[in-house]
């Protein structure tokens, strides 16, 4: 018989406890936010006369696997939410909308078949992505899979896809690797971080052209992890050949107590304009040192994330006034395109917000893997994976900030791209491009004594 | 046949018979999530016996075996991403950098007592996962894919070469199972020696075995090598495994204190306890993820946790107990003498004892 030792008893327990805490909070969050995608065509589709036509009981089953628990599991319920809208906008005769399979039922190639969306939790875990995504391709039956928002479990979960032979469609996750590995079956809808950080440079060089801003230089700020690190080095690249210098970059830890000593190190760059890259409590902590160490470069445009959550400029106030940051998507593009406002309708009555960023890339995502079954009139993955290649949509096929979605040799959206907004009057507005400005950017930021 | 399950036989009969079903089990399975969980039931076993290897035997608890894991992920893969260096070779290489990693910092470690020991290796496990989070030789935050060893027609395949399995994964779970065996061999062998005496005697009082002439400190040392190297081996594998890691996956506390968690729930300082308590856990993790998550109501984490703490408050010595408190209570009923009643029991009597 064992003794019974009583550190056992408290290991336990403490253990016991720990497990299910750290499961739920922990997780961090480590894909980025950014990017969007597309919809089809409203074009009929010929399908060859040797083409497998109806699947198997009239449904087509699609995996998708998404953070809904741990740190990023607000965000993955959301775009959950703006995934069955899209399903059901296919699904369902809503001809109302005009976007590609919303008129008429199911998809028409495949004898009006309904389409099933199979969720899986990832946790926002590289190796439980790939377990899920395992399990949906060989016990769930699904023709492709969809997802993951964190980078780390795209990476994971688009091998699985890999090796089963299945297409693997991407939405949300920005780092630029995913693509450039030449995976067969992995597509991405969403631009990534070099294309945002060009989106960056742009916007600079327009203000520099139409507003005579003299940018010259530029300091990064960013935090330590994958996306950080990812987006300073795209930035840093992209610099030189914009005729910008770098002043110099500083790195800070995610969720710092305090950011002083990186304020200092930035005041003393004294760079004309300020690209962080934070979440959203260390942005928040950036500004309001910035303003107690009185530094204020001529403009601050940052790299979505905490600059581009609504908390920022609550928790703020007029100290968030001016500061621009690079998105995804900005609500007021419902004035520039109405389709994209009917969908935020549907999408408040079911999930009691407005759409945003990852949930809008990840329904265009959607809507592109649809339309490329549809046309490729079989769930053949072959099929559905040349169909992908030869997707060509245009600006008015998607909600998205975009020209439209056709694939490059990595099979990643060229025509993709971020947008700019700008906190002004208290609320993000679109400054850039000018196709989707609703207002003029306002340069240079205003003393931090000037604002009310 | 009436064998005692207890007597040097009777457990080698099961586990002959329990290796011959592992051996058979893909044959039944085919493939799908049950060969996942398979794998990482033979994982987390592994792993558990090699912290009970130090954890259960010598009674010191760790909670940073991660740090261990992630360098056997982190040496073969480098090894593989920059060198082209077979993670064959690399596993071995992982495991001798972490047993002499684990033997320099835990030299001072051994000088903590108690619950600062267990916070030291917390925070040791921590400090590596900043570290190389920040390390651009090893990729920093955005962490090592593996390519793919892609045949003719491009198509990934298999290499065993290279320890990868892409058509099917049924060689995987060989590879798993091989160290799984190597792992309870190695803790057989451990437990079975002058060296598995000493442990106990060091958990038992420190103070008196070292007045007997235990040199504790080298034989603690002897024990996280081991320990470390063993966890080492299956952090190369599960690099292989996934074809991807970062220091996040290989290296986070979470797995730690789940490394921990296997063995204690299982039975701590018994062979057999962190092979019942992956058993148990991992499936439990696994199943309960896969038919509730979807929902993203996390109801799933909430039966997983609710079921450890179950389990912690009615076995605190583990499932491997559960065995122990049937037995006490027939001792109990049973009028003593009466051990032969119909040829069952006697689950408890002497070693080698027959019916």
């Amino acid at each position: 018989m064992r003794r019974h030792h009583p550190w056992s008893w408290n290991a336990l327990a403490v253990v016991g406890l720990l497990v299910p805490m750290l499961t739920m909070s922990a997780g961090v969050a480590r894909g980025a936010v950014q990017g969007a995608t597309p919809a089809a065509s409203p074009a009929v589709v010929e399908c060859p006369p040797d083409a497998a036509g109806a699947p198997e009981g009239g449904v087509v089953r699609i995996g998708v696997i998404l953070p809904l628990s741990g740190t990023a599991a607000s965000v993955g319920n959301d775009e959950r939410a703006a995934l069955e809208l899209a399903v059901e906008l296919v699904n369902q005769d809503r001809s109302e909308v005009s976007l590609p399979l919303a008129a008429g039922v199911g998809l028409p190639t495949l004898g009006n078949a309904q389409v099933e969306l199979v969720f899986a939790d990832s946790q926002g875990q590289a190796e439980v992505g790939q377990s899920e995504a395992t399990r949906l391709i060989e016990d769930e039956g699904v023709v492709a899979l969809f997802g993951a928002y964190n980078s780390a479990v795209t990476r994971t979960a688009s091998t699985a896809a890999e090796r089963a032979g299945i297409p693997f469609l991407n939405a949300e996750s920005s780092s630029p690797d995913l693509t450039e590995q030449g995976y067969y079956w992995f597509f991405r809808t969403s631009p990534h971080d070099g294309t945002f950080s060009e989106g960056i440079y742009d916007f600079i060089e327009s203000l520099n052209t139409d507003q005579s801003a003299g940018l010259e230089t530029v300091s990064l700020l960013y935090e330590d992890t994958d996306f950080g690190v990812n987006s300073a080095a795209a930035l840093t690249a992209q610099a030189g050949e914009r005729g910008l210098t770098v002043a110099g970059e500083v790195r800070h830890a995610t969720g710092s107590s305090s950011l002083t000593a990186e304020v200092q190190a930035l005041q003393q760059q004294a760079a004309d304009v300020l690209i962080p890259s934070s979440y959203t409590t260390d942005a928040i902590l950036t500004i309001q040192t910035a303003r107690q160490l009185g530094y204020l470069p001529k403009m601050i445009v940052a790299q979505d994330a905490g600059y581009a959550d609504p908390a920022f400029v609550e928790a703020l106030g007029a100290d968030a006034e001016g500061i621009a940051t690079r998105s995804a998507f900005s609500p007021d593009i419902f004035e520039v395109k109405p389709v994209a406002g009917q969908v935020n309708e549907l999408y408040r009555a079911a999930a009691g917000k407005d759409l945003y960023d990852v949930p809008a890339r990840g329904m265009t995502g959607m809507l592109v893997l649809l339309d490329a079954i549809n046309r490729a009139c079989s769930t053949d993955p072959e099929a559905i994976r040349q169909a992908l290649v030869d997707t060509d949509l245009g600006e008015a096929d998607t909600i998205m900030p975009w020209t439209g979605v056709t694939f490059d040799d990595n099979q990643q959206n060229e025509l993709g791209r971020g947008i700019i907004v700008q906190v002004q009057g208290g609320q993000y507005r679109t400054v850039f491009p000018a196709e989707f400005a609703v207002v003029e950017p306002v340069v240079p930021l205003a003393p931090w004594d000037q604002r009310s | 046949m009436n064998v005692d399950l207890r007597s040097r036989t009777g457990r080698w009969l099961v586990a002959a018979v329990a290796l011959v079903a592992l051996v058979l089990f893909p044959l039944f399975v085919g493939g799908g999530s049950w060969l996942n969980t398979a794998v990482l039931v033979l994982l987390y076993a592994g792993l558990a016996q090699a912290w009970n290897i130090l954890g259960g035997f010598a009674g010191q608890v760790s909670l940073g075996n991660a740090a261990f894991f992630g360098i056997g992920a982190y040496t073969s893969t480098v090894l593989l991403d920059r060198w082209n260096v077979s993670p064959w070779l690399g596993m071995p290489v992982g495991a001798i950098v972490a047993a002499a990693f684990a033997v320099a910092v835990f030299f001072p470690f051994f000088r903590l007592g108690g619950h600062y020991f267990a916070i030291a290796t917390i925070a040791l496990a921590e400090i590596l996962l900043i570290l190389f989070t920040n390390w651009a030789f090893v990729r920093g935050a955005r962490g090592i894919t593996i390519p793919f060893v892609r045949g003719p027609d491009r198509r990934p395949t298999d290499s065993w070469a290279f320890l990868q399995f892409n058509e099917s994964r049924v060689p995987y779970y060989y590879v798993v199972l091989g160290l799984a065996v190597l792992a309870v061999a190695t803790a057989v062998v451990v437990e079975r020696s002058k060296l598995g005496y000493y442990l106990r005697a060091i958990k038992n009082d420190q103070q008196a075995a070292r007045s007997l002439g235990v040199p504790v400190l080298r034989y603690k040392l002897i024990a996280v090598a081991i320990s470390a190297a063993v966890t080492a081996a299956f952090g190369t594998f599960y690099a292989q495994y996934l074809l991807f890691i970062d220091p996040e996956t290989t290296m986070r506390l979470e797995l730690s204190v789940l490394i921990a968690l296997v063995a204690i729930l299982g039975g701590v300082g018994t062979v057999v306890g962190p092979l019942l308590g992956a058993l148990v856990l991992i499936p439990l993790s696994e199943v309960t993820r896969s038919q509730l998550a979807g929902s993203g109501n996390t109801l799933d984490l909430v039966l997983y946790g609710g079921l450890i703490m179950l389990i912690a408050a009615f076995q605190p010595n583990g499932l491997v107990a559960i065995g122990d408190r049937f037995r006490r209570r027939r001792e109990a009923v049973r009028p003593a003498g009466d051990e032969t009643e119909r040829g069952e029991a006697p689950l408890v009597g002497a070693p080698g004892t027959r019916n």
